[in-house]
């Protein structure tokens, strides 16, 4: 009989414990998995949402922070002189402001105006509902493209009319109200999820400052053209001008993985040694008073010449036993609690609505898998050692008497 | 100084326990010579020593002093994992509580030994069969230690101690735990294993049992008379 | 009233830039006004109470003006920027608005970001929702809103997921515990079966498993408080340092460590009961046969 199918067995034989240490390595190891996906679970999402807008540089004003919005000036030129650039294939001009939103009968609501070169608006929004910017029937009203959430609060739908008022920092100055066609609805991945957005054309957008407004934007998008690439069309457009910065997606995603959030990379980091360490300590316990249990029996089978290896390799089987099918139910529990803490951590105000803290990913599975051999093999030390090491003789009388 | 016909031989042998209040000889200058076909049965009063004795023929325990000789090696000088082997191939143990692994049948309890020491398979199965057969157990193979009574567990105890053909069978208190009638069954297994030619070194205080020894020997205080 | 400068999500807006340093004050026909930095630009711009630096409202540089560095002042600990690098300073209203007025909108010179008001019930949300409601609808340019709706509500959305966590590791534990007192109770079949043999009653063993578990839980309860108290040391010193921050991000209060003895003690009382009632409801023949 081998030292797995004796280990085997001796599960079978105390079915109650085993399976109750089983469910235990399941649900703490479910949660060792998740602060695992936690670890890089953010950066991940934010590089799928960054990769996935169609553009793979973005420019901002002479800032080391990509995410800034400090403003680009002559944004119109730069944009033209960014375009004719060899190693680059599209660009887009963003120019966002604050604005409140005029409703009969309710109170003001703020809300974000956006204004975009990019009728489809790539980088800033996906269409959900309705058209897009460049559907106007009636030329004289800009047509604009809101939030989900805005649209539900206010009632909206494709073909409504809204009133925004463009705010204006730090003046006392303000602006009259510009009537806009609602002409879809879309999501704003990177905004809030309760966020309210109107965006709109660059027209549009100069219309709510009363058709005056200097040559600014927040922000730039472009693409590059292949074989280029993203790096040399970057560096392309950083020679262009001292006071401004491009930035590839991979440079992007990695000083958010420097800066941002990096609390939930700490905590998961803390919590996954926690629980690695509680599984060991959980799982030692057990096969340790498992052991103490069957003091009589290793004694005799010591005494009948079975081998310290053999009795040493049926503890180790046994552990493994333990954490291998514990750690296997861990994954679908895994997944679910992920769902659940996902879902509560998603509620932090001002989180972009496009990102998620778990996300599956193989390096996490393979973690988990390596963390779990370690579990199994730190936590059967102390019971293999008194196993091994038990005096027969003394073991035996004691056992007798 | 041994011969070609005994199995054991312990010569001077002492076990001291130290403890808290003082030291403890459990086994006391003892010498003792087991031949091949012997049968002796060593009685005396709880505490003086027997099962301590038994112990350091059988290799489970070092003395403190003496040397003991198994079939002329010198079991001071052999490392653990060949005394191990010595306990495994050559001697056998009956322990008073039948110490049987719970969760195999008791087939498999009786293979255990044979499967350590590397016997095919099938050599196993024929052996076992052989076993069970011999006790007497042949229609309880499949069962749980826990689906056999007291008698029929010890059966099954001595069925694997003979697992690997020992030359030595050493047993301690075998019918303790037993009623007399069915200690008087273990009794005639032992009369049947010693026939077979196994020497059989046994600790009793059951005074029927220790009847049927060709030896009787009777330890006090650590000392065999 | 106090003057706040709201931050977007991904970074810090910087009002301001230090542009020069200089090691020694001269004595200007007009003083210097004062300013006070974070202990942070301090250590970072290598500067000392006494100098002299330049501050502007623009990376250009333009309408840059010097200010002498009065004081130092630790950052209040804030936790929705805790990892954020506190590098900021304190000035004076007047001399903010001189430097980051537009000199072409007159207007800017009295302009501000962000109006804090403290209520004189100020621990009374439903006041501050009220007069938040109220001035919205008084100044239809203004949006305004509690505090206490902006920012607790990362808080409880950390406190949420923190419980979550708790949680789940509670019902962990709890399967590991009760396969521990599965092993105890069985480890005891036989001294309950002979006690039922002779005549003990299911009630009496129970009361007696009940009465332990309750002083083993009890112990055990406590002894886990203690140790979280003992590692909140060790977690707070970690991320302190960490972030360079005064923040406390561990505290084992007193309600919380009622909170988790409420807890784990039913939890193991619990468990031996139901471990031991499994036990206690076979036969006491079975319980002391081999």
């Amino acid at each position: 009989m081998t030292a797995f199918a004796l280990a085997w067995r001796t599960a079978r034989r105390y079915r109650a414990r085993a399976v109750l240490a089983v469910v235990g390595v399941a649900v703490i190891g479910a949660l060792n998995f998740d602060m695992l996906m936690l670890s890089r679970g953010l950066l991940l999402s934010f590089a799928t949402m960054i990769n996935s807008t169609g553009y793979d540089i973005r420019v901002a004003g002479a800032s080391t922070l990509p995410l800034s919005r400090s403003p680009l000036t002559d944004a119109t030129t730069l944009m033209n002189e960014v375009a004719a650039l060899p190693e680059v294939d599209a660009v887009a001009l963003i120019r966002t402001a604050g604005a409140v939103l005029a409703a009969p009968g309710r109170p003001p609501e703020g809300a974000e105006l956006i204004g975009s070169t990019d009728p489809a608006g790539l980088g800033i929004w996906k269409q959900a509902t309705g058209g897009d910017l460049t559907s106007a029937p009636n030329g004289a009203t800009a047509s604009a493209v809101i939030s989900r959430p805005l649209a539900v609060r206010l009632g909206l739908s494709a073909g409504s009319t809204i009133s925004v008022r463009v705010r204006i920092v730090d003046s006392l100055s303000a602006m009259p109200p510009v009537t806009l066609r609602v002409a879809g609805i879309a999501e704003f991945p990177f905004e809030s999820q309760q966020a309210s957005i109107v965006a709109t054309t660059m027209d549009g957008f100069k219309a709510a400052y009363g058709g005056v407004l200097n040559d600014e934007a927040s922000f730039m998008f472009a693409r590059s053209r292949p074989p280029a690439g993203a790096e040399a069309a970057a560096d392309a457009i950083n020679r262009l001008r001292t006071d401004i910065h491009a930035f590839s997606n991979e440079q992007v995603i990695a000083n958010f993985g420097r800066n941002a959030f990096t609390y939930f990379r700490q905590i998961s980091v803390v919590l996954s040694a926690t629980t690695a360490a509680f599984s060991m300590l959980l799982v030692a316990t057990l096969l340790t008073v498992s052991v103490n249990q069957r003091l009589g029996e290793v004694a005799a089978l010591r005494a009948l010449g079975i081998s310290r290896r053999r009795i040493a390799s049926t503890l180790l089987w046994e552990a493994a036993l333990l954490v291998g099918i514990g750690g296997v139910l861990a994954l679908p529990l895994g997944e679910l609690l992920a769902t659940v803490l996902d879902k509560i951590l998603r509620r932090m105000p001002g989180l972009p609505s496009g990102l998620h803290f778990f996300i599956f990913e193989r390096n996490a599975l393979v973690l988990h898998a390596a963390v779990l051999a370690v579990t199994a093999v730190v936590a059967a030390m102390y019971p293999v050692w008194l196993a091994v090491h038990l005096p027969i003789a003394q073991t035996l009388r004691q056992e007798v008497s | 100084m041994s011969g070609s016909g005994d199995v054991v031989v312990a010569q001077a042998l002492s076990r001291v326990f130290p403890m808290a209040a003082g030291p403890v000889t459990a086994v006391r200058e003892v010498s003792l010579r087991v031949d091949r076909g012997d049968y002796i049965a060593i009685g005396g009063p709880s505490g003086c020593g027997k099962s301590t004795l038994l112990h350091l023929l059988g290799c489970v325990d070092t003395p403190s002093s003496g040397t003991v000789r198994f079939e002329g090696r010198d079991v001071g000088a052999l490392s653990d994992s060949e005394r191990g082997k010595i306990r495994l191939t050559r001697i056998g143990f009956v322990f008073q509580r039948f110490f049987l692994l719970p969760m195999l049948t008791a087939w498999e309890n009786i293979e255990l030994p044979q499967s350590e020491a590397g016997v095919p398979a099938a050599e196993r199965r024929a052996r076992t069969r052989e076993l069970l057969e011999y006790v007497g157990l042949s229609a309880r193979a499949e069962h749980l230690p826990s689906q056999l009574s007291g008698g029929e567990m010890q059966r099954v105890a001595v069925a694997r101690a003979l697992a690997n053909r020992p030359a030595l069978l050493l047993a301690d208190e075998p019918t303790g735990e037993l009623d007399e009638a069915t200690g008087d069954h273990i009794a005639a297994l032992f009369d049947r294993v010693h026939a077979d030619g196994t020497a059989i070194v046994l600790v009793t205080h059951n005074a029927s049992l220790a009847a049927r020894a060709k030896t009787r020997r009777a330890m006090r205080s650590g000392v065999l008379e | 009233m106090t003057l706040a400068v709201r931050g977007s999500w991904f970074a810090v807006r910087c009002a301001f830039v230090v542009l020069l340093l200089c090691g020694r004050a001269f004595a200007d026909a007009a003083a210097p006004p004062d300013v006070l930095v974070s202990r942070q630009l301090l250590a970072k711009a290598h500067l000392k109470v006494g100098d002299v630096v330049t501050l502007s409202g623009d990376s250009a540089g333009s309408r840059a003006r010097r200010f002498r560095v009065a004081g130092v002042y630790e950052p209040t600990p804030d936790p929705m920027k805790f990892n954020a690098e506190r590098i900021e300073a304190r000035l004076h209203l007047d001399d903010m608005l001189a430097l980051t007025e537009d000199p072409a909108d007159p207007s800017t010179s009295d302009a501000v970001s962000v109006i804090n008001v403290t209520l004189p019930n100020a621990a009374d949300q439903s006041s501050a929702r009220t007069f938040s409601r109220s001035l919205s609808a008084r100044t239809p340019f203004v949006v305004s809103a509690a505090t206490a709706d902006a920012d607790n509500a990362t808080f409880v959305v950390i406190d949420r997921f923190h419980t979550a966590i708790a949680a789940v590791t509670v019902i962990g534990s709890t399967a590991f515990l009760l396969a521990l007192m599965v092993i105890r109770a069985e480890e005891r079949k036989e001294t309950v079966g002979v006690l039922r043999l002779i005549g003990i009653s299911r009630k009496t063993i129970m009361t007696e498993v009940v009465v332990e578990g309750l002083l083993v839980a009890v112990a055990g309860a406590a002894a886990g408080v203690l140790i979280a108290a003992a590692a909140q040391g060790a977690v707070n010193r970690f991320f302190q340092h960490r972030y360079d921050t005064t923040l406390i991000f561990m505290r084992v209060s007193p309600k919380i460590a009622l909170r988790s003895i409420a807890v784990a003690v039913p939890v193991g009382v619990v468990a031996g009961a139901v471990a031991s009632w499994t036990l206690l409801r076979r036969g006491a023949s079975s319980l002391v046969r081999r």
